[in-house]
């Protein structure tokens, strides 16, 4: 474990962070709750804890480092008929991440959401269409960090019996981070924003009335970024490379084109109508220009509630 | 004038005879039991009484029914009715609904709604009906549109009763949503007497129920 990755941020840093985080969530619940008692707005928290067991995408051993993530989202939306077919939903949302060792990476996102839904009929089995756009803004505790995240996602499903629910999404994301400087005469320091294309699939089986089995695969392209020591097999390659503190004093994060393929699988388990808890485990393996592969594990448990 | 001991004999008994008779016409009561098939007790069971004397079917105007919405699930779950009853369905969420059903037995549309004012649905037609909200896929609600005015449903004790039931003979038969067969196969003979009760006792086979989930997760498209 490097040195910097233990060392954190200093205690002033993590009450900035708290008491803006505090300061967010308490703005939407007085905006927001009172709203709940008139109109559609609907109220939900995830938490989730899970474990990377290789957090920096690295693909030497030596580089890798894992940690445990806390991470709980609060998100509030309202939902706008918009004539028999469509709706419109708005909302936004306010997320925080708290690494067990990488403390560097903990943060904090405060987001907003459009989008537009389509079904064909009514009804719990009619097949849909959503076009989706976010933006969202993430603090981190190293600052260098810190990104505006831009998403837009064509999303389509349908339920279809009482078992099986399948759904998937196509998703463009652009993550704008504060240029770093160049540490490489030539090569952009900007390793933090990225440009990613991922196409996903997901199915949900119905087991009995509480219990469902998930199932997701995943394909991802664009940028990867990789936080290892020096190296030419992966400077050679690298389309941006960065200081990566975060991570410890001689690490570097180096952003390079890669495919990503992946799967999940998850059982979830509703024991009130409002509740869901969540086992699940993702597994992703990344094959990045230059030979620069990498592969992470990540066992989780989740929470979910809706009010 | 004293009235002939002969008269006044006859009129007691026209007098006990007219109080029995009272009992008789409108006094019985039949019981009805469901378990299921692990011996539990099965609430939500519309036990339905058709008289097999054409007289005995009063035929009383339908009462008007109301089935809520609360916390975004239809109050009552299940809900007998009598053909030809109006049913209204008010909106105490804050939160729009649209009611609809796809049932052969009655298509309906609630155009997105909030309050209580929605106009009432007449059910014409006996059946059951299964009730959906388009924007909550999970609320889920069921009428069965009885075509006898004799019906009730079991409590949570898995008992129901049906008091003042006219003496005659009756066929008895239930029906719940997870019931694995059809109703016609539960049908019971009953013969209604004076006072004395009928218990009916059912033991049926429950299948899995695999309600729409209301809060999905975080990869989960979910709602909307």
């Amino acid at each position: 474990m490097p040195a910097a990755a233990r060392s954190g941020l200093s205690p002033r840093r993590i009450q900035s962070s708290v008491a803006t985080l505090n300061a967010v969530l308490s703005a939407i619940l007085l905006v927001g709750v009172p709203d709940l008692a008139r109109s559609d707005w609907t109220l939900g928290t995830d938490t989730q804890l899970r474990h990377d067991n290789n957090v920096g995408n690295a693909g030497d051993y030596d580089d890798i480092v894992g940690d445990t993530i806390f991470d709980a989202r609060l998100s509030i939306f309202q939902l706008f008929p918009l004539g028999e077919n469509y709706s419109l939903s708005v909302g936004g949302d306010l997320s925080g991440e708290s690494y067990d060792r990488l403390k560097g990476l903990n943060n904090a996102s405060l987001g907003g959401a459009l989008a537009v839904k389509r079904k064909w009929g009514l009804g719990a089995y009619a097949p849909w269409v959503r076009i989706g756009l976010s933006i969202a803004r993430s603090d981190y505790n190293d600052d260098y960090r810190n990104a505006t995240v831009y998403r837009t996602t064509l999303s389509a499903g349908q339920r279809l019996d009482e078992r099986w629910n399948v759904w998937a999404e196509y998703a463009y994301e652009r993550r704008a981070a504060s240029g770093q400087p160049e540490l490489v005469p030539g090569i952009s320091g900007d390793a933090y924003s990225q440009v990613n294309q991922k196409l996903s699939g997901n199915a949900e089986y119905a087991l009995d009335e509480r219990t469902f089995l998930v199932f997701g695969f995943l394909l991802r392209y664009g940028d990867v970024v990789s936080t290892a020591e020096p190296s030419l097999g992966i400077f050679s390659v690298s389309r941006a490379i960065a200081a990566d503190p975060a991570f410890g004093p001689d690490e570097y994060a180096y952003k390079l084109p890669g495919t990503t393929f992946g799967f999940s699988v998850g059982i979830n388990y509703s024991p009130t109508s409002h509740n869901l808890l969540g086992i699940g485990f993702q597994r992703l393996d990344t094959h990045a220009d230059g030979g620069n592969s990498y592969t992470k594990s990540i066992p989780e448990i989740s929470w979910n509630y809706r009010f | 004038m004293e009235l002939p001991l002969l008269v006044k004999v006859l009129a007691a008994a026209t007098g006990i005879a007219m109080l029995i008779g009272a009992r008789t016409a409108a006094g019985a009561v039949i019981y009805a039991s469901v378990k299921d098939q692990h011996g539990k007790p099965v609430a939500d069971t519309v036990v339905s009484v058709t008289p097999l004397d054409p007289k005995n079917a009063l035929r009383t105007k339908p009462p008007a029914v109301v089935i809520d919405q609360v916390d975004k699930q239809f109050v009552a779950y299940v809900t007998p009715i009598y053909v030809g009853s109006r049913v209204r369905f008010p909106n105490n969420d804050n939160v729009r609904h649209q009611v609809y059903s796809f049932s052969p037995a009655k298509r309906f549309d609630l155009p997105l709604y909030a309050g209580t004012d929605a106009p009432p649905v007449l059910f014409d037609k006996p059946g059951v009906v299964v009730l959906g909200c388009n924007i909550h896929d999970w609320m889920i609600g069921y009428i069965y549109v009885s075509e006898t005015p004799f019906f009730t449903k079991t409590g949570s004790a898995g008992t129901a009763s049906l008091e003042d039931m006219p003496s005659g003979d009756y066929l008895v038969k239930i029906w719940h949503p997870r019931m694995d067969g059809t109703e016609v196969a539960t049908t019971r003979s009953a013969t209604v007497g004076a006072v004395t009760p009928v218990n009916l006792e059912w033991q049926i086979t429950l299948k899995p129920s695999f309600r729409i989930p209301r809060v999905s997760g975080a990869a989960s498209p979910g709602y909307p």
